[in-house]
Parts: C-alpha cells; sequence; structure tokens
C-alpha cells in the first residue's frame, strides 16, 4: 500500500513532534511515523526496578527487551550484543514523545560559548570539537518559541548572568525545599551565584493542562497530573488537531528510499499488526512518498537509519559521502557529589531539583567548558541504594541499613552534566550480523569520549564536594570519572551540521549536504552538546529548522 | 524451579543478615522472600541455578566452619559465614563464583526490601517509612495508591510460588 504526502516525519520524541505540529498547522499533510506506542499514565507505571531512570530488569517505556538488540565495542575491542536496558545500550525510550514522554524537563539553554568551542578553545589532538554553523542569537528566538509553546517554568532574571534573553518564562520556578536553603547557603558562602532550575513544568496550569502535584516521581516516570511537558501532550495533540497529520504508531522505519537519481522520494516502514506485543513475522510492509523525509529518531537510531539506507547512488549510505554519519556521538559524563547534612534535607516534595549553579560552565582554568551543577531528582530508596551510598559502607548487615534508615533524609546531592568534548572515534555504525526483530541490521556503538572531557568532568567533581563542604556537610563522597563512550539519553552529534560536506553532515538548517529535500532534525545535528541538558536546544533547532522548511519549500509554492 | 527446603532455609536465614531486624522488620519479615520468589520465576530465572548453587555451598561452608546448618547458626556465626564468602574465603568446592552469589544475594535483598510493594516485598512500604521516603498510610500526591492500578507493561511475571 502506498501513501503520499507533503512530508513523512521518523520520530515522535522533542524534535519530531514539533515539526510535525509547525508543517501540519502550516497546511501541511504530514505522515508521522514513530516506532512506539501512546502510552497512559499507568502503562508507564511506578515500578522502581525497570524505569527509564533505573533499568535493573527492564524499563517504562521502550523499546521492548526483546527483539531490539545492538552491539557494543568495549574499550579493549571486544563486542557483545546487549539488550534496550542494560546501560552500554544507551537506550532513550521508544514511544510516542520519546524522551520527553519520561524526562526530567530540565529545560536549560545552550550559552553563546558553547556555539562555538573550537573558537574559545582550539581543538585538542584527537578531538573534533568545532564550532556551530550558527550562533546563540541564531537560536535565541526558538528558545524563547519552546519555552511558551511547551511551557517552562523558571526565574529569567536570576539567569541573566547565564544567557541573553528577551522574554521571561511564561511559569514560575519550582519552590525551594530544606535542601536549597542549604545549597544555597552554601554557594553564597563560596560566592557562587545560583539559580532555580528551569522545568517543562506546569507550576501553574498553563495549556490547559493542570500543575504539578509535587510526587516523587518525575524522572524515569510519567506525570499523574500531564504537568510534565513533553512532544506528547503539547506539540503532537496539536498536530492531530489541524486534521493534517497522520500519527502511525508500531511503525519502524526501515530505510529511506531514492529515486533513480538518487533523489529521496519516501520512507518504507514496518507496521506490527496488533502492535509490538506480536511475535515476530506479523509485520506489515509498507511504503510512502513524500517531497520532503525528516529524520528524528535520536542520535543513534538516526544515524543508523541513515546508513542503512545505502543505494547504487549512496553506497555507504544517505548522506555519508564523507564517512561522517555516525561519528561525534556526545551525551555526558555526569559528576556527582554526595554529602552527609546533621539536620533533614528531603521534605517529600518533588520534582526535588530546584537549585542549580551556572558558574562553572566557561572560563575554568586548564579545563575546556564545563558543567552545570544542580541538586537532584527525589531517588527512590532502592536507586539511592544502587547510587548514592558512601563507598565505605557496608553494602549489607545492620549498619547498611542503619544508614539508609538515618541519612536517607540528610543526605545532599549535586549533579551535572559536563561538556563532551567530542571524539570521531566515538560513533555508531552498523552489524550486518546482528538483527532487529523486523530484519533490520542495529546500531553498533564503539570508541569514547576525548579525555578532555573527563578532565572537564574530574574539575565538576571536585566542585560538586566544594558545594556540599560548604553548605554544612561533615562528610562527602564521589567517585572520579572514566574514560567511557557518552551517549544515554542526552545522545547528541551524529549528524553534526557544517558549512563543510566533508566534516558534517547537514548545514545549518538540519538539511542532508547535497539533497534538496532530506533533512536530520534531532540532537544528531548538535555539533557539541552543552554543560546542561539538551533538550531545549533540540526543540529550538526543530522549532528554527521547522519554520525553514515552510518558508523555503511550501510557502513560495502555494504563495 | 523451586527451591530446595534446605535452599529456602538457608535463604531465609541469609537475607535477615543482609538486612536483619532491629527496630524495623528485617527482610524476610517485610517479604522478600515473596519478592524473590516471583523474581525466580521471571527475571532470576537466567541466574537461578547460580542462585540455588551458592545456597547449597553457604549451607556446606557453614558445615564446614561451624559443624552446624547456617539457620541455626547464631547471628555472629552466620555473619562470619558470609563475611568470608564476600572475601573469596571458601573452604569448599563452590559451583559458582562465590563472589558472584554474594553480590546477588546483597542485591536481590535490597531489591525486595526497598522496591515498590506492588513487587511482593516492602511490606506495608515498611522501608519507605524507614527511610522517610513515605510516611505509611498517607500516600503522597500523585502515589499509586491515589491512582489507577497500573498493569501490563513493565511489570514482572506473577505466579510465582511463595516461599515459606
Amino acid at each position: 500500500m502506498m501513501t503520499s504526502h507533503d512530508a513523512i516525519i521518523i520520530g515522535t520524541g522533542a524534535a519530531g513532534g514539533i515539526v510535525a505540529c509547525v508543517l501540519a498547522e502550516a497546511g501541511k499533510d504530514v505522515l508521522l511515523l514513530e516506532r512506539g506506542p501512546a502510552l497512559s499514565f499507568s502503562q508507564v507505571g511506578r515500578d522502581h526496578l525497570r524505569n527509564q531512570r533505573l533499568s535493573i530488569y527492564g524499563h517504562n517505556a521502550g523499546p521492548e527487551l526483546e527483539g531490539n538488540p545492538r552491539v557494543f565495542v568495549d574499550p579493549a575491542g571486544n563486542a557483545r550484543t546487549v539488550r534496550p536496558h542494560e546501560p552500554d545500550y544507551h537506550n532513550n525510550a521508544a514511544c510516542v514523545g520519546g524522551g520527553t514522554r519520561v524526562y526530567g524537563a530540565q529545560a536549560w539553554r545552550f550559552m553563546p560559548a558553547d556555539f562555538r568551542m573550537a573558537s574559545t578553545y582550539g581543538v585538542p589532538e584527537g578531538s573534533s570539537l568545532a564550532d556551530w554553523p550558527l550562533t546563540y542569537d541564531d537560536v535565541e528566538p526558538f528558545y524563547e518559541r519552546a519555552e511558551w509553546e511547551l511551557g517552562v517554568a523558571g526565574d529569567g532574571p536570576a539567569l541573566r548572568d547565564y544567557v541573553p534573553r528577551r522574554r521571561d518564562y511564561p511559569l514560575p520556578p519550582v519552590p525551594p525545599s530544606p535542601q536549597t536553603v542549604a545549597l544555597k547557603r552554601g554557594a553564597q558562602q563560596l560566592g557562587w551565584i545560583t539559580s532555580p532550575v528551569p522545568l517543562l513544568i506546569n507550576t501553574l496550569p498553563y495549556g490547559r493542562r493542570d500543575s504539578c502535584i509535587a510526587c516523587k516521581y518525575c524522572v524515569g516516570f510519567a506525570c499523574p497530573t500531564d504537568a510534565k511537558n513533553g512532544s506528547h501532550n503539547t506539540m503532537i495533540p496539536r498536530a492531530l488537531a489541524t486534521g493534517h497529520c497522520k500519527l502511525v504508531t508500531a511503525a519502524m522505519a526501515d530505510r529511506i528510499e531514492t529515486d533513480e537519481e538518487g533523489k529521496v522520494n519516501g520512507v518504507s516502514y514496518f507496521v506490527q499488526e496488533g502492535g509490538l506485543a506480536q511475535e515476530r513475522g506479523k509485520a506489515e510492509a509498507h511504503t510512502a512518498r513524500a517531497k520532503i523525509v525528516i529524520v528524528s529518531a535520536g542520535a543513534i537510531e538516526s544515524a543508523r537509519l541513515l546508513l542503512n539506507s545505502y543505494s547504487t547512488h549512496h553506497p555507504n549510505g544517505l548522506g555519508n559521502e564523507y564517512d561522517q554519519v555516525g561519528r561525534n556521538l556526545q551525551g555526558h559524563l555526569y559528576p556527582r557529589a554526595y554529602g552527609l547534612m546533621r539536620e533533614k534535607v528531603f521534605n517529600g516534595i518533588g520534582p526535588g531539583v530546584t537549585l542549580a549553579t551556572t558558574q562553572f560552565n566557561h572560563g575554568n582554568l586548564g579545563v575546556i567548558g564545563g558543567g552545570m551543577l544542580a541538586d537532584d531528582f527525589i531517588k527512590p530508596p532502592i536507586d539511592f541504594w544502587y547510587d548514592s551510598l558512601p563507598p565505605d559502607l557496608p553494602r549489607w548487615g545492620l549498619a547498611n541499613k542503619r544508614f539508609m534508615r538515618d541519612n536517607y533524609t540528610r543526605v545532599l546531592h549535586v549533579r551535572g552534566p559536563v561538556q563532551d568534548v567530542p571524539s570521531p572515534e566515538g560513533r555508531v555504525t552498523i552489524d550486518r550480523a546482528v538483527r532487529d526483530r523486523w530484519g533490520i541490521p542495529v546500531a553498533r556503538l564503539s570508541g569514547s569520549t576525548h579525555p578532555a572531557t573527563v578532565v572537564a568532568a574530574e574539575f565538576m567533581r571536585s566542585r560538586g564536594e566544594e558545594w556540599l563542604r560548604a553548605s554544612g556537610c561533615e562528610r562527602v563522597w564521589s567517585w572520579r570519572p572514566g574514560l567511557v563512550l557518552s551517549g544515554g539519553q542526552h545522545q547528541a552529534g551524529t549528524c553534526r551540521m557544517g558549512h563543510d560536506p566533508k566534516t558534517s553532515v547537514t548545514d545549518k538548517w538540519g538539511r542532508v549536504h547535497n539533497h534538496d529535500n532530506f533533512f536530520v532534525v534531532d540532537g544528531s545535528l548538535h555539533v557539541t552538546n552543552g554543560g546542561f541538558n539538551p533538550v531545549l536546544t533540540i526543540m529550538a533547532l526543530a522549532f528554527r529548522s521547522a519554520a525553514h522548511i515552510v518558508r523555503a519549500y511550501f510557502q513560495c509554492a502555494t504563495g | 524451579m523451586r527451591l530446595t527446603r534446605q535452599q529456602q532455609q538457608t535463604l531465609r536465614a541469609a537475607v535477615d543478615r543482609i538486612i536483619p531486624p532491629d527496630n524495623y522488620p528485617g527482610a524476610w519479615q517485610s517479604g522478600v522472600g515473596d519478592y524473590l520468589a516471583r523474581q525466580f520465576e521471571s527475571d532470576l530465572r537466567p541466574v537461578l541455578d547460580d542462585y540455588c548453587a551458592g545456597l547449597t555451598a553457604l549451607e556446606a561452608e557453614s558445615v564446614a566452619r561451624f559443624q552446624q546448618s547456617f539457620n541455626l547458626l547464631s547471628d555472629e556465626e552466620q555473619d562470619t559465614v558470609l563475611r568470608h564468602i564476600e572475601a573469596g574465603e571458601v573452604l569448599t568446592a563452590w559451583d559458582v563464583a562465590p563472589c558472584i552469589f554474594f553480590n546477588l544475594l546483597v542485591n536481590t535483598t535490597a531489591e525486595g526490601f526497598y522496591t515498590d510493594p506492588e513487587q511482593g516485598g516492602n511490606r506495608n512500604g515498611v522501608s519507605w517509612a524507614m527511610t522517610g521516603f513515605e510516611e505509611p498510610g498517607s500516600p503522597s500526591p500523585g502515589s499509586p495508591a491515589r491512582q489507577p492500578r497500573w498493569g501490563g507493561s513493565g511489570q514482572p511475571a506473577w505466579g510465582g510460588g511463595h516461599l515459606q
């Protein structure tokens, strides 16, 4: 069965939902494909061992554990097949809304210097650090648009030293908790500037949806009052309301189709009849034609799809003439520190993350970049037990139990994403020997970030400990960061934008070099990934690319 | 597969040394056995042979060290046996690496004790009251008690026999 559309968008995450909405509201006929299902609050559930933050035995927002393998190559060169809930899979959720269905929703803009990393710091040997082909000022109006159209709670004036902005946030920040008070005191003693953390959370009713009820389940879970703003409850409903957007779930894109001249003209995909729970072998193959195809599947799956879409004209995959697709995979190392307070700092009021400093994102002697540091989302006790106990505490017996009893509410946490100094060897390729449930060759992940990232992470770990001590912690503990592949939920960089086709995959709009009508729009575009949670930048770029697509491809034609 | 009677006795005594009773219930009383019974039929099925081999070896270590079944030893003697296993200092032949078994025992006991009560352990949210994560009987906003029940995706397969 063949259908024909103005545009096909592959993926409904932070970027795909926005592009679908902007195009559909411009009256364009959009086919929006999502490999996973639409998940209700109760389907995501509250399983403490199987969620997108602690995935010991599974997770709660896809992909399914069976039939979706990847191959991970360790630093010694040993390859092994990994399942979606294992750490080396570098998973992001696969459902309507993508990662935004279950994210913590921190809504940071990148700073002006984040777009000019090579100019600011030079390029360390072995890294692919580069400037973006656009500046903060180019993106600023679209940050504002994302903040207002999806809904961000924050304190703009308090963040004035971090980035210039023309307009404040639409919603007030989350209220402080006892840990906020302690950390603010510590920061003041150190002379550090702090501010409330901006969050894509309704602190008041907004967008015809309810406000946050301060439960303990934000990151890794779905929101009980639908007050956490993601693609699934903001942009996609708007897209569907136009009547111009058709959303197909359980639809796995197999390859981007090209015509006899090598021009992109559609997408072939499988739809699992009866949903993803069905056994393999009942998939129905579809092809859809479109004037424009936009890949928004996340940094790993977008690269995989381009590489799997090889043909006579594109023998190395689409956009991969110069072996750039899949390189520079980056996410964030996440240094974290813990400290023990004499008094309780936990009051059970979620989301838990309240206060941050952007003091150390740049300007650190001997360090390339740096990162934001903030307190943490509330951790369920089993997550705390696995993650947060002092290394010298016995792992069992009364001492362990009594530490949990006495100190779960007295441990202060700070953590933050460190700007990745990317390596071209941290990358996604295709493993033709391993196939998913649809028979499609899977992503193979190899390499690591650049050693300069570890230097920055170690610097930030020390800042975290310093902050906790100044805040009154009697004991402080943390772990030294290691040289690993970074990716995970903050995955980015695999189809970086740039001016030169030999060192980048797309232009500054996300249009794949040497193609008229083929776009990548998601974290894959990020040349560098900031020392911040990347989602607001993914959203801003999606608004920007979508506006460009409407302007350049459709408005002229329709007058 | 079910645990033998001996393995069940060893397990019950062992989890209560990993998380012993004090002014709050220990692992067994709080339902860790029920949690494990479910997990042995689902997520832990692939490592069940290791788990059982470890319990049998733990019993053999106890007999070798104290000439007595593990579940009949004093708390201090039980801890001595466990500490030697943790350190890899074993007196008998093991069919599973002692450290692999010990990690499994510790991690799965903590899981049963601290995870959500829906999974069989942490009866009445006892560990959540103990830690201060939630006060008993007063579910926080949005907690499962105030929400529709969830099911389907993400839940372990039910149906494991309860351990006695």
